[in-house]
């Protein structure tokens, strides 16, 4: 077996909070993944706390710009699955009454749970 | 324990002043490794650790201060030789990587011991300092026992630099274990896990069942410490570190800098 | 029939930016390569001008400070050359090759650690003017035609925050200080100055600047980073009543351009491509003890990992330390 000169490569994603999303930061190199979490934590969060952080060695990972048949592009025609595909409000007035939208609703749920309403 | 008497201070600075010096010199020289390092990553994680220790140090001082002791800053800056309390080996020369790596596995064992002692004293403003280094405590193990353990494992020429340093250091280890105090300092706080051979007891513990699961030849059981431990009043050697550490200080003692 | 090249180019000249597995051209990737490595380097030996004064900080909050600047800076010089590395891939070079060509002079890195700091003065100066310089550059490269790059010096110029901030304390405190520290001070200007007239690069750009202006890698011109330092720093420095040593300074009142004495380009130049500065040698001996010195506690790591890995394959728990 070939012996590498280099210890392998891990990307680093963290975890800024409880309701966020891991999110790349960068990489490191290290000889297990234990070590990698250790480097990962001196490497990126000098200054800052984390949530939770993965190391995944970099042959983990397929990268979707490679195949840019599979590259996510946003719907141009599909607006039937935008909000701003649809206009109610017009009709809602027709009805009298009030236009909403999930942003609303979620303000108020948001303001009832800290006991505003 | 709101307001100590004047004979509880005493004692408190006894057991105090070593654990400031101690973590305030394996600092200084941890920071000497600065990009030297067998890698960049290691550097950074040796840095931090470095930062971490000064930074305790700066805590102990500050609770020395509120006992009437001097600032942290001159504590560092201008006391005399006469009133350091750190064990020989956490200021020595900086030596072989696997030497420090040694150095500070054995270091971070002894200090956990030392702080869950040191924690049973009801001085609220030393229990809230040791609160305040047991997370960064804990990583600092965690980081040592794996480079320990990579050592051991690494190959017959490392686990040969490995078992080199450890027989290098172990005769230098027993100091720690010292207070270099009167003994009433320790004994007045009915604290048996403050008395030296306790200390001392359970540190062999760790480290020979750390050695068992690494297949590490166990040095035999540590010396006695030297009567002087602790003591550097005619130290050649603390003269000089202490004459570097000050070069830039001392062309203005009393400036802004 | 536009070439894939010329498509490439006219892509990166619209704006477009480039990721590592894209498909470029080998100028652009060699280009890259050249500038990133030479980065993150700088910031490795960076390192060791300054070292030499945290063991005699004068302050214990100096010693934590210049002791997690210079960390910062190594852990730049790691993300850089993580960077470089996976630009070397096709190539085969991964970090232990990009650190060899550093102590097989295949690498340069800037004129400024190759030269004297003498005082604590220097380490404060080093923090206000060469961190300063390095911020313009920085700043300039955040819109380069590379994502990735453009990415980490995002991360990279938020802590050099800090590093400028931290510079200009120490510099501030000795301009506020005794006759003696001022006179530190007004030493560490006078060593300095010429240099960084020097670190943004020639008056003309040689030809691979040029082409990394063209494909957007970089966006300004050494002469307009220059005069974008000069006229940051030398009011500055004159405010602190420090003299700068260069008669000619002078700013053209009507098109703000300062003039300013030409640096020795030539024992520069001579200095970066051989590394023969008055303390190259020095620093490449800190760099080839820990590199060279210590290639065996790597070469164990290695080790290690392989008998953890093999143990776990046979179903025996590798028990890694405390994790």
């Amino acid at each position: 077996m070939e012996f590498p000169r280099d210890t392998p490569v891990y990307e680093v994603f963290a975890q800024r909070e409880a309701l966020s999303f891991p999110t790349h930061v960068g990489s490191v190199r290290a000889s297990s993944p234990e070590m990698a979490l250790q480097m990962a934590r001196e490497a990126y969060f000098r200054r800052e706390a984390a949530y939770d952080v993965w190391v995944v060695p970099e042959s983990a990972i397929t990268r979707a710009r490679e195949y840019p048949e599979v590259l996510p592009v946003a719907p141009e025609e599909k607006t039937y699955r935008l909000p701003g595909g649809y206009d109610n409000a017009p009709l809602w007035k027709r009805f009298k009454a009030e236009a909403q939208t999930i942003e609303q609703v979620a303000e108020e749920m948001a303001a009832k749970k800290e006991g505003r309403s | 324990m709101m307001q100590p008497t004047t004979q509880q201070a005493a004692a408190l600075k006894t057991l105090v002043i070593p654990m400031a010096d101690d973590e305030w010199m394996i600092g200084h020289r941890g920071s000497e490794w600065l990009a030297l390092a067998p890698d960049l990553e290691e550097d950074l994680a040796m840095s931090s650790i470095s930062q971490d220790e000064m930074g305790h140090a700066e805590l102990l001082y500050e609770v020395l201060h509120g006992l009437g002791e001097a600032s942290a800053d001159e504590a560092v800056y201008l006391r005399g030789p006469q009133g350091w309390r750190h064990a020989a080996l956490t200021a020595a020369a900086r030596g072989s990587w696997a030497e420090w790596v040694v150095r500070r596995y054995c270091y971070e064992v002894f200090d956990g011991i030392r702080r869950k002692a040191l924690q049973r004293i009801p001085y609220a403003p030393l229990v809230a300092a040791l609160q305040k280094m047991d997370r960064e405590h804990a990583y600092h193990l965690t980081h040592f026992q794996s480079l320990v353990q990579t050592l051991a494992y690494g190959g017959p020429a490392s686990r040969q630099y490995l078992e080199e340093a450890i027989r290098e250091d172990w005769p230098k280890l027993p100091d720690l274990f010292e207070w270099g105090g009167r003994d009433e300092a320790w004994v007045s706080w009915d604290v048996a896990a403050l008395a030296p051979s306790m200390m001392r007891a359970a540190f062999e513990q760790v480290v020979r069942q750390d050695f068992a699961a690494w297949q590490l030849t166990w040095p035999g059981n540590l010396p006695a410490a030297d009567r002087a431990a602790r003591h550097h009043d005619n130290s050649e050697f603390l003269a000089a570190l202490l004459l570097e550490m000050r070069e830039v200080r001392q062309v203005a003692p009393t400036s802004g800098w | 029939m536009q070439s894939r090249e010329e498509a490439f180019m006219a892509r990166v000249q619209s704006g477009e930016k480039v990721e590592v597995m894209d498909w470029m051209p080998d100028e652009y990737r060699n280009l890259l390569i050249k500038q990133i490595h030479m980065h993150g380097i700088s910031e490795v030996m960076g390192a060791y001008p300054e070292r030499e004064w945290v063991m005699k900080a004068p302050t214990i909050r100096r010693k934590l400070a210049l002791n997690a600047k210079i960390q910062d800076e190594i852990g730049h010089g790691q993300m850089l050359l993580r960077l470089a590395e996976d630009l070397s891939q096709p190539y085969g070079r991964g970090r232990e090759d990009l650190m060899d060509d550093v102590l097989d002079g295949r690498v340069k890195f800037h004129n400024v650690f190759h030269l004297e700091a003498p005082t604590w003065a220097d380490a404060g100066v080093i923090g206000f003017l060469v961190d300063g310089g390095a911020i313009i550059t920085q700043a300039m490269l955040l819109g380069s035609s590379y994502a990735p790059y453009g990415r980490m010096l995002k991360r990279i110029v938020a802590e050099e925050s800090f590093h400028m901030q931290h510079g200009e304390s120490v510099v501030l405190a000795l301009a506020a200080g005794t006759p003696a520290q001022k006179a530190m001070l007004q030493g560490a200007i006078d060593r300095w100055w010429p240099a960084m007239m020097f670190f943004f690069g020639p008056r003309e750009m040689g030809a691979s600047s040029r082409r990394m202006l063209d494909y957007r890698i970089r966006t300004m011109t050494n002469e307009e980073l220059r005069q974008k330092f000069i006229n940051r720093y030398a009011p500055r420095i004159q405010a602190l009543g420090v003299s700068i040593p260069d008669p000619a300074l002078k700013q053209d009142p009507a098109t703000g351009q300062w003039s300013y004495t030409d640096p020795d380009w030539d024992w520069f130049s001579y200095v970066v491509h051989h590394n023969a500065g008055p303390r190259s040698a020095d620093r490449l001996g800190l760099r080839r003890e820990a590199h060279d010195g210590l290639r065996w506690a790597r070469e164990a790591s290695l080790q290690a990992a392989r008998h953890f890995a093999k143990e776990a394959d046979h179903g025996i728990s590798a028990g890694y330390a405390g994790l």
